[in-house]
């Protein structure tokens, strides 16, 4: 396996009695790179998640995990790596410096204990808090800080600023940058599109089990449709326009002022309007949640 | 694996209070009526009587009752597989269901550490629980013989609940092995105490019943020995019932490492059979 890859999942299947939850997912997350894994509800993030940490068994493919299948090397796997749950649940029972004492303890004692208190302090996180007084949102910072107290070499964050506040959100992709900087490799899921076409380099779209799409995001944003806006200086006569092959007319407000749906590169739409008298001419780049939207939009 | 065993230990620390102070408060408040009985075993037989055999099965032999061994037989130590029963059923369908149940086990099993370690930590803190909870419930009926003129060892009295022990690890790894391959802990509690209750009555009517002899060779009650231990202990049902306990244990762990940890139902009920196709498991 090559040394680049931290992370290797080739034609990963596993079902739940008759339901397959995953159809043959593939992906290569490289070493030092923030991978964004998206995806809607029940497409199998998670499910690819839980296989990657053996805390389920696949049913067939392979997965390499820095080097090591986890299912055959799971407390090696799991040394390396720091995980978030997307559903996590603590301990009533512990403060939250007991709660991390204890998680740190089945770490041997590996956590950088001075870097967890700094974390806390910069998600304004108090240690004494008893775990059954915490807001949902504070529970998260539990597992924010104990994912990655003991710098883990890969980071898998199963939806890390879900419940957070928008301050505490923009200061948990700050450590995630951090993390990246300091050589480890972050693999994360997440709704929150924007927070991944912010901070992922590369972005990979799950879609009933299978990915479909993994490519860096400004390459999808430059690949999927735009949209564009052109006024001419006098009604004319639009069906040439729309002859160019991936334009679509979406509005025609008047015969002087046209929106196109343009589909792949800009260069024919540009060289058909050379022949036309054009005033103005705007496009607008989507967002990658639009692009997003476009996947499921079309394919589901 | 130490962390997860202090971990279960201080989590059953009330467990351990709760059942031993309480039956150690029993066992120290009967030992000094034992002296009442003695003095009147007359009118007690003459009541024992009138009883229905079949009640009376329940007990045992009653006629032993006015020895201190019958009488802390009959007042203490009948009824303990069925108590404490149900703690090892509770305990046993909890201890590892439980925190997947909760969402807890996700975490914790994504740190370095082997399921057979988590099982083991475990286990043995539901071992370290029972024997806590038994030697206060001991010690209540050793402090108690100071105020009674019983004059049993505390040796002695410690047999039966050696007995116990096996018992109540065999229904805790019964629960274990269920909680395993039924979909809830619920349901496997139930279960698991449907059975222990229905081996008690096996058990105890197959004294009135030859019919239920054959059936009550089945039940592990059967192997309980009561306060007979403290006379004529039988070793070799001891070590039955660990034995078993142990295969039972051996089964839950084999299951347990090759069984998806489930988050919010993932899963359901579906029971290993060797026909069916496994998930390849390089373990």
């Amino acid at each position: 396996m090559e040394v680049s890859i931290a992370l290797k999942i080739t034609v990963l299947t596993k079902s739940y009695g008759s339901t397959q939850a995953l159809r043959g997912v593939d992906l290569d997350v490289r070493r030092g790179e923030i991978f964004g894994f998206l995806g809607p509800n029940g497409a199998g993030k998670t499910t690819t998640i839980r296989c990657v940490l053996d805390l389920i068994h696949r049913n067939g493919g392979t997965v390499s995990v820095l080097g090591m299948d986890p299912q055959e090397n799971p407390v090696a796997v799991r040394a390396r790596c720091g995980y978030l749950p997307g559903e996590l649940r603590l301990d009533d029972a512990f403060t939250v410096e007991g709660q991390l004492r204890y998680l740190n303890r089945l770490r041997h004692n590996h956590a950088d204990w001075n870097y967890a208190r700094e974390l806390a302090r910069r998600i304004d996180l108090d240690l004494k808090t008893p775990i059954k007084n915490l807001s949902k949102g504070n529970k998260q910072k539990v597992g924010v800080v104990q994912a990655f107290m003991h710098r883990p070499e890969l980071l898998i964050l199963d939806e890390p600023t879900a419940g957070l506040d928008p301050l505490v959100q923009r200061e948990v992709l700050r450590i995630i940058g951090e993390a990246r900087k300091a050589g480890a490799t972050i693999f994360f899921s997440s709704h929150n599109i924007s927070e991944v076409q912010e901070v992922a380099d590369r972005v990979g779209i799950i879609r009933n089990g299978v990915v479909v799409e993994v490519a860096e995001p400004s390459t999808l944003i430059n690949r999927s449709l735009r949209t564009a806006r052109v006024r001419f200086r006098r009604p004319v006569d639009s069906q040439a326009l729309l002859a160019t092959p991936g334009v679509k007319l979406l509005a025609q407000e008047d015969g002087a002022s046209l929106l196109l749906q343009v589909e792949g590169e800009m260069d024919g739409l540009i060289k058909t309007l050379a022949g036309f008298p054009v005033l103005d001419f705007e496009t607008e780049r989507p967002t990658l949640e639009e692009v997003f939207l476009t996947y499921y939009g079309s394919n589901q | 694996m130490s962390a997860i065993f202090f971990n279960a230990l201080a989590r059953m620390r009330g467990q351990i209070l709760g059942w031993g102070l309480g039956l150690g408060l029993l066992g120290f408040y009967l030992m000094p009526f034992y002296d009442t009985l003695a003095e009147q075993q007359e009118t007690i037989k003459q009541l024992l009587a009138s009883y229905p055999p079949e009640l009376m099965a329940f007990f045992g032999n009653t006629t032993v009752m006015f020895t201190p061994e019958g009488y802390l037989g009959f007042e203490y130590f009948s009824l303990m597989p069925v108590i404490l029963g149900i703690f090892a059923v509770l305990a046993g369908s909890g201890l590892l269901v439980g925190d997947e149940e909760s969402g807890t086990l996700d975490l914790v099993l994504a740190h370095p550490l082997s399921r057979t370690e988590l099982f083991l930590g475990k286990l043995l803190g539901f071992i370290a629980t029972t024997v806590g909870i038994l030697i206060l419930a001991w010690l209540g009926l050793v402090i108690g013989r100071n105020f009674s003129n019983i004059d049993l060892t505390a040796g002695q009295l410690a047999m039966p609940f050696l007995s116990l022990f096996g018992v109540l690890l065999l229904f805790g790894a019964l629960a274990l092995l269920l909680s395993m391959l039924l979909p809830s802990r619920r349901f496997t509690a139930s279960l698991a105490g449907l059975l222990l209750v229905a081996c008690y009555f096996v058990t105890s009517l197959a004294r009135v019943d030859d019919r239920l002899t054959e059936l009550a060779r089945f039940s592990p009650l059967n192997y309980y020995q009561s306060s007979d231990a403290m006379s004529n202990m039988n070793y070799t049902w001891i070590a039955g019932l660990l034995a078993a306990a142990a295969l039972f244990a051996a089964v839950a762990w084999w299951r347990f490492e090759r069984r998806d940890i489930r988050v919010g139902g993932e899963g359901g009920w579906r029971i290993p059979l060797p026909w069916r196709r496994a998930a390849p498991h390089n373990r």
